[in-house]
């Protein structure tokens, strides 16, 4: 079906989503929108943003959210991101993966995109399954998950992003509950680093990976007086949830830090962002 | 008068930059040089070689004897000697530095001492190199060529300073790059003048982010480009297909090697013309073009700018090492196409999208979609057909046409300069030029190509329903590049009267 005229002034697509009903997604969209809506309240544009997701579910988030951008290839959400910082300083660029984009697919380009640290506002939502594949095992899937795939059950440990991230050298990073506030909440700390911003949202998948019972081991970083500078406390405690054995999982920011962000490496890119244009604006 | 010289020993002792030298002074005397380099995948030791070949005519590729053998290391002399001609002569000085060598070359050719000293001033240990020059250019006695100065003024460039020179002069905002042989002087080149002209080079992880930043950045309406060899291109191929669809402008520099896999990594090969027009899944119109020589290198990259620009599509433009290393004389100035920045931030997609931008299943919208990008194509060819596509050399109403395209241009020219033949050079792969079929119907044509399977053949058998002959293609696939007293006998046997 094609869609509706989209709304020039909201960020409505004219699309009707398409994500299983009931569908955590539904969650994150309502977060993601109202945040971008309060920074368009709080004098951003809309032409200030960019947005760029990958293929899987979350990748829908590109039908109903309606900024410039682009919906990509699987696994490539952080070079094209980082070409759109590097085309247009100015843009404030949001990136949206699933677990299979980032950590299998686009593995690579998650490690450097720490290392560049250009100022980048990445969220993937991870529900530990390849849901629209219809429920295959991803790297952030447990010990003895099974499907068709892998009958016998997963053998292999799942990777620890928030630890990955953390060794990479990225300057934020954070975990969230797929619920709206906390969404809203992160993302407004999202948009105060400069810097890569690495947000994951743990999302249950009604369908393929039905983890209802992680809500109630989670807890807030804030209410431990984590200290989010202290780079040992944090790889302490994102050891605390290993994505197999469900016990604690802390929720919050990690880890911040402040380094210089790529835009400011290059003198090239510090002028156009001290002129407010991007490369399209240069004539010569 | 025609003067070939090669340089040999290990890597580390500095043959290249021993003839590079040799080169520029030449060209400073208004003398045509064309210098081809042969080097292993070794940063130190083994054995690497350059030729220069030098004439008071233009001359574009070298021969297969020569004149001269300076062997910086004995190996040299092994095995290069069956290639000196009968009054041939070898310099050589076990131990001694490259610059030992400069001096008794420059003495030997008659070329003022001034001169080498001239060039030493720009280079890193002056007093050193300058005190080995002097001994080198007392103790050669003999004199084998006179060096006359002509008051022409002349360039020394390869291939890849043509590409880089087109870029720049097309107003390049991005060059994306990981370092791949033979398209690694591009990064290196741009690289070094990005400050100065205003534009940002990059080094990536990998050659699927570089494609990728290029997307992105090309969508933001940034003039972008990218460069890399085979391997790396395949690597890129899935995002190629997404310019396809989301119809963004990308310039994309392919410089083979010969393959498959690894190859011959540091060698020449034109293996690569069927994956450049055919790479990517799904069906998307896009540009190929190949230069023959360092100025068509600059011209067409401007041209590729063009193209990739007014149509939002890719544009590939196509060398090897031979010319992208090579280093070619020219006094022409480059005809640049200029070429505006279309594209404007908005909403891409990876699927094929309905009228708002938004992802579609929808058969009639899709059909839409794939009508608009087929008639984007026929516009591709009328526009193309107003550019030159093709050249022709030689003798126009000759019987015999030889039919190439790329880097074998050089020895080709040099190889029919005295025969009876048209030589058609073709510039647009992709387009194909609708006037080739008149120009080598009913013709006897002969066909080379630096791979197996003769590409072009192929290609013109699609585009024309002219077939080849099999024994009329000379093909060569040892990684060398052709030469042209060789390239003559091979198509001399060709010739019909």
């Amino acid at each position: 079906m094609t869609s509706k005229k989209p709304a020039d002034k909201n960020l409505e697509t004219g699309k009707i989503p398409t994500w299983c009903p009931g569908c955590f997604n539904f969650k994150i969209l309502t977060g993601i929108k109202n945040a971008i809506e309060r920074e368009i309240r709080n004098g951003k544009k809309k032409e200030d943003f960019a947005i760029v997701a990958g293929i899987g579910c979350h990748g829908k988030m590109f039908d109903y959210v309606n900024l410039n951008g682009i919906n990509t290839l699987h696994g490539r959400v952080l070079p094209t991101c980082l070409g759109m910082k590097v085309g247009n300083p100015n843009l404030t660029v949001l990136g949206f993966s699933g677990d299979g984009d980032a950590y299998a697919e686009g593995m690579e380009h998650l490690i450097h995109a720490a290392r560049f640290n250009a100022d980048i506002k990445y969220f993937v939502h991870n529900n530990q399954v390849f849901a629209l594949t219809v429920g295959q095992p991803t790297p952030t899937t447990e010990i003895g998950f099974k499907d068709k795939t892998t009958p016998q059950g997963v053998k292999f440990p799942p990777i620890n992003p928030i630890k990955l991230m953390l060794s990479a050298g990225a300057t934020f990073v954070a975990r969230v509950y797929a619920n709206s506030e906390q969404i809203e909440y992160i993302f407004r700390e999202a948009m105060r680093h400069k810097g890569f911003a690495f947000v994951e949202i743990l999302q249950p998948c009604i369908v393929f990976h039905n983890d209802k019972g992680y809500m109630e081991k989670t807890y807030s970083l804030d209410q431990v007086k984590h200290d989010k500078t202290n780079f040992q406390q944090a790889m302490k405690r994102a050891e605390e949830f290993n994505y197999s054995d469900v016990e604690k999982i802390p929720l919050g920011i990690f880890y911040q830090t402040q380094r210089k962000i790529l835009e400011e490496q290059y003198p090239q890119l510090a002028e156009l962002k001290r002129l407010k244009i991007g490369w399209k604006d240069i004539k010569r | 008068m025609k003067f070939t010289i090669l340089f040999g020993g290990k890597a580390g002792q500095g043959p290249n930059i021993l003839s590079t030298l040799l080169g520029q002074a030449l060209i400073n005397q208004g003398h045509y040089v064309f210098m081809s380099r042969d080097y292993e995948s070794v940063i130190r030791g083994g054995h690497n070689f350059n030729i220069i070949t030098f004439s008071d005519e233009q001359i574009y590729s070298n021969e297969s004897k020569v004149d001269l053998i300076v062997a910086l290391d004995e190996n040299t002399v092994v095995l290069h000697k069956k290639k000196l001609k009968k009054e041939g002569s070898i310099i050589q000085g076990e131990g001694k530095g490259n610059m030992y060598f400069a001096g008794r070359i420059y003495k030997l050719l008659c070329i003022d001492f001034k001169i080498l000293g001239e060039q030493l001033q720009e280079l890193q240990r002056f007093e050193e190199n300058i005190k080995d020059a002097m001994e080198g250019y007392q103790t050669e006695t003999k004199s084998v060529c006179k060096v006359e100065i002509n008051k022409r003024k002349l360039f020394f460039m390869n291939g890849n300073k043509g590409i880089s020179d087109g870029a720049v002069k097309s107003g390049v905002d991005i060059y994306f790059a990981y370092p791949m042989t033979p398209a690694t002087n591009v990064i290196n080149e741009l690289a070094e003048r990005q400050l100065e002209n205003n534009f940002v080079v990059m080094e990536l992880e990998n050659e699927i982010a570089v494609i990728n930043a290029a997307i992105g950045s090309a969508i933001t309406g940034a003039k972008t480009m990218i460069g890399t060899s085979g391997g790396g291109f395949d690597l890129m191929t899935e995002a190629l297909s997404l310019t396809g669809i989301a119809e963004t402008p990308l310039v994309i520099y392919l410089a083979s090697r010969p393959g498959p896999s690894t190859g011959v990594a540091t060698y020449t090969g034109q293996g690569d013309l069927d994956l450049a027009r055919h790479s990517g899944h799904g069906e998307f119109p896009r540009l190929v073009v190949a230069p023959g020589d360092p100025v068509e290198a600059e011209e067409l990259t401007s041209q590729a700018f063009f193209f990739s620009q007014e149509y939002g599509i890719p544009a590939i433009v196509l060398s090897d090492k031979h010319l992208a290393e090579s280093s070619y004389t020219t006094n022409e100035i480059a005809m640049i196409t200029l070429s505006k920045k279309r594209t404007e931030l908005k909403r891409y997609n990876s699927y094929e999208t309905d009228e708002f931008g938004n992802a579609t299943e929808n058969p009639e919208r899709i059909i839409k979609n794939v009508e608009e990008r087929n008639a984007k194509q026929k516009k591709i060819n009328r526009e193309a057909e107003r550019f030159e596509n093709y050249k022709i050399y030689g003798n126009k109403n000759s019987k015999n046409v030889v039919v190439s395209y790329g880097s074998t241009k050089g020895a080709i020219v040099d190889a029919v300069k005295n025969l009876d033949v048209k030589f058609v050079q073709v510039l647009y792969l992709e387009p194909f030029p609708e006037k080739i079929k008149k120009e080598i119907e009913g013709k006897n044509i002969i066909l080379v190509e630096n791979s197996a399977t003769g590409q072009l053949a192929k290609l013109i058998a699609e585009k024309t329903g002219i077939f080849i002959d099999d024994k009329n293609k000379i093909l060569r696939y040892d990684g060398r590049p052709f030469l042209h007293d060789e390239l003559s006998e091979e198509i001399k046997r060709r010739l019909k009267r």
